[in-house]
């Protein structure tokens, strides 16, 4: 028969007529305790999987006692978690014989360490045997019986990985019977108490001498030669082989220790005296061949030893045959010298392969989900198992690891040691094999923690070996000991049962709940390993695979308006997208079709088309520079419009009509804080280097602004003219500095003038400059005047009225400081200059404040929050009153009601007859909306009497004058304003160079150019609920007669839990989530495409449930 | 085969192909023609879609080690695996290789694609006696069990007589124990039939 070493010591154990048999599984020694648990019954043997290996050796050591031959298996590491029980054993004494058999490990092919357990031999006072071959260890492991019984000791059957797992022919030996012979009462011969050891200790001696008899038998030389070998275990077998290979049997006489203790000196001291010199071979620690030097003094032999000690091989790892061979040539000079063999071309750069968690792993899900959750400096500790592989990128999920049950020690003494919040991971099988004390420990110590137990149901590594937790019925999986109450009653109070492959969003809020709970926090994964699974259904575990839809894949919606950002992401970037779309709580079976968008509802309404989820999600990774230069790609101006923006964004953000919209402009004010702190902005434009065209831009607010800055980064020399001494146009004298203080608006002016833009104020179209002259000398002219005439308001006026002013200009003397106060002020108008004129004249020191506005509250144009602001501050905001005259003391209102829609399609306000009153007032200020100045200018027009111009590249009837912002009508706000400074760069840039004109793409008009205007709040659906972070604002009481900043930045701390609300409606074109974070092996790229090989997906559907663009559909059934 | 007749096969391929049955089957065979013969083989971490060896030694000796320069063939069920055990190929070696591609996932987490191999597949056949190609996943499908690759390049190896074995004793352990069952015996026959003349 073909036999593994492993099982070849099976088939002697029963041939020995073992009657118990246990152990615990670990490579190289699992096939042990395997074929045991095959065989069992049939042989009448009675097995277990111990819970360990120090209650494996005590079971075995109770059967022999009870008067039957036992073995017990484990790996090198197990045996010393046995050493406590071990120690004793051989002072009270087998009856039955008892053999431990332990796989060492030379070279560290599948443990953590290498150790030679040889030494417990004359540590412990046991026999140790260390079998050659797969029949050598047939053959010992029945006489280790026979010694342990004549010995009354333990014999320990040393085997390593070489002999263990070589499978070869071996021959079989009668089979023994079966006997059990009883427990024989004998309290002092067994119980041993200090004055029972004294005596116990004294018959070692003539145990190990009764055992020494055996190793001296076993002592066997082969040939007759000169050159002197003593080998042991594997190396002996391979020596031979080398031996024949080289034909130098002859000169040889190879002698092999199969007993290595209690060492058979005489053997050895005959052998000594024949020989000048001996090559020891043995693999791991000098243990014969320290032994051998001792013997040589001790008997005063001129032998000399060569081995490790004397250079001549090498102390760790496995001995192959080119080992042995250069240490018989060494030695002896038998042979030829190994010339080095060079290594063939470029099979070192083949790509590594690498154990991996397999595809369909609830390993890889716990651990993406743990990952999403915790903060990306987390500490994770792991532990011995299928999940060690946690290990390195992408899941990195092991800081560090030790042994088994180590995983929950080491997270609970480097939390007390650093007061940092850690998890420590393991599994099923190994907590209960030596985890429950160190979570028991943890609880005792209240120590800050996460203990996670993996529980797949099975010992899988090491092949499916049954776990305490899990038994099988009738080939279905049942609970024996459930995990969660194991903990619970050691006192856990917070433990939770999750499952992330069925519930990825759940395991991702549970781990969320764990991190910020104080104390030990429990929780138990519970998903079985579907291999196992597999092999005991003979069905594979899911019918459905997956593939990727390569329309969604790595897709920017934003690529067919030519406004793909082509940044990187970060892998925290990645993390939060994956997150969030897995809080969604959608399955597999029940995906959302065609979710995400191509496009968020927030960047399809944004007049810049900003990616908003593109810098929330560098937000919420903390990569600040990265939203920073996402931003400023795109906004030039953003140290204005995140305090000014009228947020259409914001009303369209999905989480609106829930827990509230996501605090955009605020997260793209901390940005700007942030940059606005360091010594030097990190973020420099692409420039492209300047050319001889020049562009003149009249007017000096955003549009001019953008349209400056833009034309300077596409190379063109830029002149840009204001009226006012000082550029910014509304920004500067029409927007109070309590919205925007003139350190942020300077920060926006100094960085677009420092491109280079020449600045000349005092410049008024059509009186200090004509356009027919800016037309002659530059290429191009940009008229972004802005709307300066106020619009008219015809009251009739009596006598003794008030005096009436425009409410911009009223802004503009704040600014310049030469206010009047009035103690009581009326505002005409419902828009932002309407409320800031209000909230100005209150500063001002006004004691009463009325905004007037005709129609209702939900129409007027003024933002929402600033109307509150208003109101906080004492101002009074009343609606449907429409000003019909200014009487003497004041304003004559009357009254309104909503009539027909009007031509903007709101109710026309009706002035309700008879319903005249008067409002007594010291200054009425008007602020009913400006116009622009047009008069001068020769230009086309539409039927409305703004200049006609093209809404994408803002030309107009002129071959070389483009205008925007205000002129072009529409351009109510600042960030629209922008947008159009944006367009006529593009515009101008693209007919002065063609296709020469730099390819960065302005925003569209709004909505109009994206290919999917369709995104709409039609879908939300969340499994966590976090309330909108506000910023710091000053105390009504306080502000109210203060000119500084009401509205402050989010903490570091607010911005990422902002960011971190961010839904990500649209699909991101540089995700690689998948690879990136989960690191399935099924996933693989071909042609720079993220692709799924069908032979390899499992089918468990955890990436369809997180991947950012849902691009993982379902492919074909599986038959 | 070396002078003093050992022949060593080196079987390879990724975890979880089958790498440990094919070596196993043909033990049996040796063993029923009464060779003597030792496997070798790795278990444990490798089980997890990692690189995979078995060695087969076939003749006397005890050892199953292949060291370098020293496999008389190569069986591999997987092109990088093929070219990872060059070092181990002696200059006679004759090599059968699944060109089926198994990506290592190191590729995908490095943004690389599958490497070309074309070329370093050219230089093993000026370096070694004889190199056979086969789409064994395709051939696997077409027999009806895409796990079933290592019969096919069992199937493969038995019919080009490339060990010191009679084709016919692997034919009666794949037909007595096989452990694909019917679409694994398909698998094996296809095999055979798609490298015979």
């Amino acid at each position: 028969m073909l036999l593994l070493g492993n099982e070849a010591v099976v088939r002697g154990a029963i041939e020995a007529g073992v009657a118990f048999a246990s152990g615990y599984p670990g490579t190289p020694s699992s096939e042990v305790t395997d074929a045991f648990a095959r065989l069992a019954k049939r042989a009448g043997i009675v097995f277990e999987y111990s819970v360990n290996e120090k209650v494996a050796i005590e079971m075995a050591f109770a059967a022999s006692l009870a008067g039957a031959r036992a073995i017990t298996a484990m790996k090198h590491l197990g045996l010393m978690v046995a050493g406590d029980p071990l120690t004793t054993i051989p002072y009270i004494g087998v009856r039955g014989g008892m053999v431990i058999v332990s796989a060492g490990d030379p070279s560290c092919l599948t443990s953590p360490n290498e150790q030679d357990q040889r030494y417990l031999g004359p540590m412990l006072h046991i026999p140790v045997l260390d079998p050659t071959t797969p029949q050598d260890a047939l053959t010992l492991t029945r006489l280790a019986f026979e010694l342990s019984e004549r010995s009354s000791l333990p014999v320990l059957l040393r085997i390593t990985t070489r002999v263990a797992h070589t499978r070869a022919p071996v021959l079989y030996g009668a089979l023994g019977t079966r006997e059990v012979r009883g427990f024989e009462r004998d309290p002092r011969r067994l119980v041993p108490i200090p004055a029972n050891a004294r005596v116990m200790r004294m018959q070692i001696p003539k145990r190990l001498d009764t055992a020494r008899r055996t190793m001296e038998e076993l002592f066997r030389v082969e040939g007759e030669g000169a050159c002197i070998v003593l080998a042991s275990g594997a190396p002996a077998a391979t020596c031979a082989d080398v031996l024949h290979e080289l034909g130098a049997e002859a000169n040889v006489a190879l002698a092999t220790m199969r007993g290595v203790y209690p060492f058979p000196e005489q053997a050895l001291v005959n052998l000594l005296r024949r020989a000048d010199k001996v090559l020891v071979l043995e693999e791991l620690s000098p243990f014969i061949e320290d032994t051998l030097l001792a013997l040589s003094a001790r008997h005063g032999l001129s032998v000399t030893t060569l081995g490790k000690r004397s250079g001549h091989l090498p102390e760790p790892f496995e001995y192959t045959p080119e080992i042995i061979a250069r240490a018989l040539f060494d030695a002896f000079g038998l042979g030829t010298p190994h010339s080095a063999t060079a290594p063939a071309p470029g099979t070192a750069d083949l790509p590594a392969r690498p154990p991996v968690l397999c595809s369909g792993c609830p390993h890889r899900a716990t651990y993406f989900a743990a990952r999403a959750a915790f903060p990306e400096d987390q500490l994770f500790f792991s532990d011995i198992g299928c999940y060690t592989l946690g290990f390195g990128p992408p899941l990195d999920t092991a800081d560090a690891l030790l042994c088994m049950g180590a995983g929950f020690t080491l997270a609970a003494g480097v939390s007390r040691m650093t007061g940092k919040r850690t998890v420590g991971f393991m599994g099923d099988s190994t907590f209960f094999h030596s985890g429950i004390p160190p979570l028991l420990n943890a609880i005792k110590e209240s120590v800050s923690m996460v203990a996670v137990i993996l529980d797949n149901g099975v010992t899988a590594m090491t092949g499916f070996q049954e776990s305490p937790a899990t038994g099988l019925e009738n080939g279905k999986i049942t609970h024996r000991a459930p995990i969660a109450d194991v903990a619970r009653a050691l006192g856990a109070n917070d433990v939770q049962i999750v499952d992330p492959v069925k519930d990825l969003a759940g395991t991702i809020l549970a781990f969320e709940g764990a991190r910020d709970a104080k104390g030990v926090s429990v929780i138990v994964v519970e998903h079985p390993c579907p291999v196992w699974e597999s092999r005991l259904t003979g069905a594979p575990s899911s019918r459905t695979i997956f593939e990727i839809d390569p329309d969604r894949c790595a897709t920017c919606g934003r690529s067919g308006c030519g406004m793909r950002c082509d940044l990187d992401i970060s892998r925290g970037h990645e993390r939060h997208m994956a997150r969030s779309r897995a809080l969604e709580g959608w399955t597999a079976a029940a995906p959302e079709a065609a979710w995400p968008q191509p496009v968020a509802p927030c960047a399809v309404h944004c007049p810049l088309g900003l990616c908003v989820q593109g810098y929330a999600g560098h937000i919420a990774a903390g990569q600040y520079e990265r939203a920073l230069a996402l931003i400023m790609s795109r906004l030039p101006l953003p140290d204005s419009v995140c305090r000014v923006c009228h947020k259409p964004c914001e009303e369209v953000c999905v989480r609106a009509g829930h827990d509230g919209p996501v605090a955009i402009n605020d997260l793209k004010r901390f940005v700007m804080d942030w940059a606005a702190r360091r010594e030097r902005l990190p973020y420099d434009p692409p420039k492209e280097p300047d050319h001889d065209r020049s562009v003149a831009v009249v007017g000096a607010g955003p549009a001019g602004l953008a349209a400056a800055h833009e034309l300077r980064l596409r190379g063109y020399a830029v002149i840009l003219y204001d009226a006012e001494a000082e550029p910014g146009g509304l920004l500067r004298y029409g927007i109070p500095q309590f919205r925007l203080p003139p350190d942020a608006l300077r920060r926006d002016v100094d960085r677009i003038l420092a491109l280079g833009v020449a600045f000349q104020g005092g410049c008024f179209l059509g009186r200090d400059i004509k356009l027919s002259a800016l037309v002659e000398s530059h290429s191009a002219v940009f008229l972004a005047l802005g709307a300066q005439m106020p619009a008219r308001l015809d009251l009739p006026a009596s006598p003794g009225a008030p005096p009436h002013l425009d409410a911009l200009a009223y802004l503009k003397r704040a600014k310049d400081g030469g206010l009047t106060t009035a103690r009581r002020v009326v505002v005409i108008g419902g828009g932002n200059a309407a409320v800031d004129a209000a909230r100005t004249a209150r500063r001002a020191g006004a004691l009463h404040v009325l905004i007037a506005y005709r129609r209702g509250r939900e129409e007027m144009p003024a933002i929402a929050t600033e109307i509150d602001a208003a109101a906080e501050e004492g101002i009074e905001v009343r609606t449907h009153l429409q000003p019909t005259a200014l009487a003497a003391g004041g304003v004559v209102f009357a009254r309104t009601q909503p009539g027909a829609p009007d031509a903007s399609g709101r109710p026309r306000p009706l002035v309700v007859e008879g319903s005249e009153e008067l409002y007594e007032t010291d200054l009425v200020l008007l602020a009913t909306g400006q116009s622009p100045a047009l008069d001068d200018l020769a230009l086309e027009r539409t039927d409305g009497g703004g200049l006609r111009v093209d809404s994408e590249t803002a030309a107009t009837s002129h071959p070389r004058v483009f205008a925007g912002g205000d002129l072009a009508g529409g351009a109510r706000t600042v960030t629209e304003a922008i947008a159009w400074g944006l367009r006529a760069a593009w515009g101008i840039d693209r007919s002065l160079r063609g296709a020469e004109a730099s390819d960065r793409r302005p925003p569209a008009p709004l909505m109009s150019a994206w290919p999917h205007p369709q995104t709409q709040r039609t879908r939300y659906r969340r499994a966590d609920n976090v309330w909108r972070q506000a910023p710091p604002h000053l105390l009504p009481d306080t502000r109210a007669d203060s000119f500084d900043e009401v509205v402050g930045a989010l903490t570091e701390a607010q911005a990422r839990t902002e960011a971190a609300r961010c839904a990500v409606c649209g699909m991101c074109g540089n995700c690689r989530a998948c690879i990136d974070l989960f690191g399935c092996p099924a996933f693989y790229l071909a042609d720079g495409h993220v692709a799924i090989d069908p032979g390899a997906c499992n089918g468990c559907g955890v990436c369809v449930v997180f991947c950012p663009n849902g691009a993982i559909r379902p492919a074909l059934e599986r038959s | 085969m070396t002078p003093n007749g050992r022949f060593r096969l080196l079987v390879v391929g990724v975890g979880g192909q089958g790498v440990l049955s094919v070596a196993r089957v043909l033990g049996e065979a040796a063993l029923a023609e009464g060779k003597p013969v030792v496997l070798g083989q790795l278990h444990g971490m490798s089980q997890r879609g990692g690189s995979v060896e078995s060695t087969v030694v076939i003749g006397p000796g005890y050892s199953s080690f292949i060291g370098p320069a020293a496999a008389d063939a190569l069986l591999a069920l997987e092109p990088i695996e093929a070219l990872r055990a060059v070092p181990r190929l002696s200059r006679r070696a004759r090599v059968v290789i699944s060109t089926g591609k198994v990506p290592p996932f190191t590729l995908a987490q490095k943004g690389l694609p599958y490497p070309d191999l074309s070329g370093m597949l050219s230089a093993l056949r000026e370096a070694t006696c004889e190199v056979v190609t086969l789409d064994g996943p395709a051939i696997a499908r077409a027999a009806g069990s895409s796990r079933s690759l290592n019969l096919v390049m069992l199937g493969a190896l038995a019919a080009l007589q490339i060990l010191p074995l009679d084709p016919q004793s692997i034919v009666r352990v794949v037909e007595s124990a096989c452990p694909g069952g019917p679409a694994g015996r398909r698998a094996f026959a296809l095999g055979m039939k798609a490298v015979s003349p």
